[in-house]
């Protein structure tokens, strides 16, 4: 078994040694480029996975979202549910908002969208929307009147939304009037515009919690309490720590908040990702197999020659075999080099989606998955025509 | 020894049945040097494949110190073949990667012999065929005598009990052809090797002990020679 090895590995070795190096080379950068391939793509995807997920848990829900219970529309008594769910270990920071649909007006423009009443301190603990003021500052404990405004939502003066809700241009220090749902009208001054790339929370707005409670006559409640945990990735061990805790209102993960949407989109990225991966595979197989192929029809000759002389048919069919091995693990090297350089360019010049910027994530299963495949394809590539040259009667090859 | 008996070989060509061996038999003892001799088309090669176990006989034996050869697997005519025999072709059938000395050890390689020992009995046996300093030079880089001559010494480095060989001298003009004869010559009486060799040319027979006279496949003579040695 040893000597068949090495006789194979001996016979490979010299035939990639002093084969033909210009298709040795092509053969590499086509197993090479199908490998980027491979990689490449759900690189892509992983990245907008972790974009969305860090712009969910950034700005627009935390790690969890506690609600009322069913049939409620406020979570009542919420300054001690906030105090009693800051006390579990690995709570990090909460913040309780109210949230209600209303209509902006600014000089003859309206918008109809939501505004969130917060406490400032508190949603500093949890989002990262007061790190994405673009304009103007973020909301102080003692502000009454003012109101942080979404690009989206403050808009340009002179362009449209395109179905978004926009004021055409607000400025920091504007007054912008707000409609609520009961009717009343309220002032409020622009204090600061930020930029999160959610589209969600850059076409709302947020005020400090007492003007929106006064109006809607709130007293100790809240829509929603967003709590922000230690550690991201572990949000439905915290969701049960939250329950074992005697937390009796609903809490979702933000996963569960978001899920319509990412799923949908996830799952048209694997659709994509499904047939480009068979496409570069199938290109992988084809050209490995035509190598092959054609190698051994051209040294049909030799492999004759090789049986007469008393080579085993399976040494001769390892000895393809090993050749293949060797190109797909260069080419697997060289993929690698490539697809670094790919990434490196995207992660300095990251894709821009709705979402956020995309950095492509190579996850480790990605990779070895892609070079088992791209083995597993190689050797069938490989085997098949070394094995049908191979028992070819000695003197047909021979004679031919 | 060699023992044939009632050897035919039919090939089918199309519709057209060719007769190609029509019952032969012999025996070539051990130490012989046979020449099998007859015109184009006599079954002279046909016969050589058959003992060299590159092809099966349609009926009839062949066994080899009385072993039944027809009778094993591909893959053990394949290790019958390695460890046994040693075999000659007319176009040299050399592997064009392979060095010299890399086209003689491969089958040492196979049998497993160490590193060390298949290296010195290469260049050794390379310098019996006269080509001790060519050992690294390619099938490309060699003559046709050469180029036999790597064929030989691979065909004799593992010293198998027989060694067939198949118009080696065809494509070689006459000087070369001489020396090749001589080094089988000198392989049979100084080794005692067991010597089969296909050849048209007449001043041949006088290397051989005895002559095998094909006509049409059958055997039209047989007779001893070596009165010319």
């Amino acid at each position: 078994m040893l000597e068949n090895l090495k006789v194979a590995s001996f016979l490979a070795f010299k035939q990639i040694q002093r084969g033909s190096k210009g298709t040795l080379i092509l053969t590499l950068m086509i197993i090479a480029l199908v490998f980027v391939n491979l990689v490449f793509l759900p690189s892509i995807i992983s990245g907008v996975v972790e974009t969305f997920n860090s712009q969910s848990i950034n700005f627009n829900y935390g790690n969890l979202v506690i609600e009322p219970r069913e049939g409620e529309q406020y979570i009542s008594d919420v300054d001690t549910l906030q105090k009693k769910v800051e006390r579990i270990p690995g709570i990090a920071g909460t913040s309780p908002r109210i949230s209600t649909g209303v209509t902006y007006f600014y000089k003859g423009h309206d918008a109809r969208s939501t505004l969130y009443g917060i406490n400032p301190q508190d949603e500093r603990s949890v989002t990262k929307i007061h790190e994405n003021m673009i304009r103007g500052e973020f909301l102080s404990a003692g502000d009454t009147d003012t109101i942080i405004m979404g690009a989206i939502l403050a808009g340009t003066e002179g362009e449209e939304g395109g179905g978004l809700p926009t004021l055409q241009g607000v400025q920091v220090g504007d007054s912008v009037e707000v409609a609520f749902p009961n009717g009343e009208r309220r002032t409020f001054q622009v204090k600061g515009i930020y930029e999160t790339q959610s589209i969600g929370v850059d076409t709302s707005a947020f005020t400090t919690t007492d003007p929106v409670a006064q109006v809607l006559g709130l007293e100790d409640q809240a829509s929603e309490i967003l709590v922000k945990t230690a550690v991201d990735g572990q949000e439905e061990m915290y969701r049960t720590r939250l329950f074992s805790y005697g937390i009796q209102q609903q809490v979702f993960t933000f996963q569960q908040k978001a899920a319509g949407f990412v799923d949908q989109a996830i799952q048209s990225f694997e659709i994509i990702n499904a047939i480009s991966t068979l496409v570069s595979l199938i290109i992988a197989v084809v050209v490995i197999f035509i190598v092959i192929f054609i190698n051994t029809v051209n040294k049909r000759r030799q492999i004759g020659i090789l049986k007469a002389i008393g080579i085993d048919k399976q040494i001769i069919i390892n000895s393809y075999v090993l050749q293949v091995l060797f190109i797909a693990t260069l080419g697997a090297l060289v993929g690698i080099v490539l697809t670094a350089g790919v990434i490196y360019y995207l992660t300095v010049n990251p894709l821009v989606f709705p979402g956020g910027p995309v950095f492509p994530v190579v996850e480790p299963a990605t990779v070895l998955r892609s070079i088992a495949s791209l083995f597993v394809v190689s050797v069938i590539a490989g085997y098949i025509p070394a094995w049908k040259t191979a028992r070819e009667e000695i003197l047909d090859a021979i004679q031919r | 020894m060699i023992v044939a008996e009632e050897i035919t070989r039919v090939y089918r060509m199309g519709k057209v049945e060719v007769r190609a061996l029509r019952g032969v038999s012999f025996t070539i003892a051990d130490g012989e040097f046979v020449g099998i001799t007859g015109a184009s088309g006599s079954g002279k090669s046909t016969l050589l494949h058959i003992l060299g176990l590159l092809d099966r006989p349609t009926s009839g034996r062949v066994l080899i110190d009385d072993r039944d050869v027809q009778r094993l697997s591909d893959r053990q005519q394949t290790l019958f073949r390695l460890k046994r025999l040693g075999y000659v072709f007319q176009d040299y059938a050399l592997i064009p990667e392979l060095t010299a000395i890399e086209n003689v050890i491969i089958t040492s390689l196979a049998r497993g012999v160490s590193e060390k020992e298949y290296l010195g009995r290469g260049a050794e046996v390379l310098r019996e065929v006269g080509l001790g300093g060519r050992t690294n030079h390619r099938q490309s880089e060699l003559s046709g005598g050469e180029q036999q001559r790597v064929a030989i010494a691979r065909a004799i480095v593992n010293k198998p009990s027989i060694l067939l060989a198949d118009e080696p001298c065809a494509n070689l003009d006459s000087e070369t052809s001489k020396s090749i004869l001589d080094l089988f010559k000198q392989l049979n009486e100084d080794l005692h090797q067991t010597i089969v060799m296909v050849s048209h040319e007449k001043w041949h027979e006088r290397y051989f002990c005895r002559i095998i006279d094909l006509k049409d496949g059958r055997i039209n003579s047989m007779r001893e020679c070596n009165v010319n040695r």
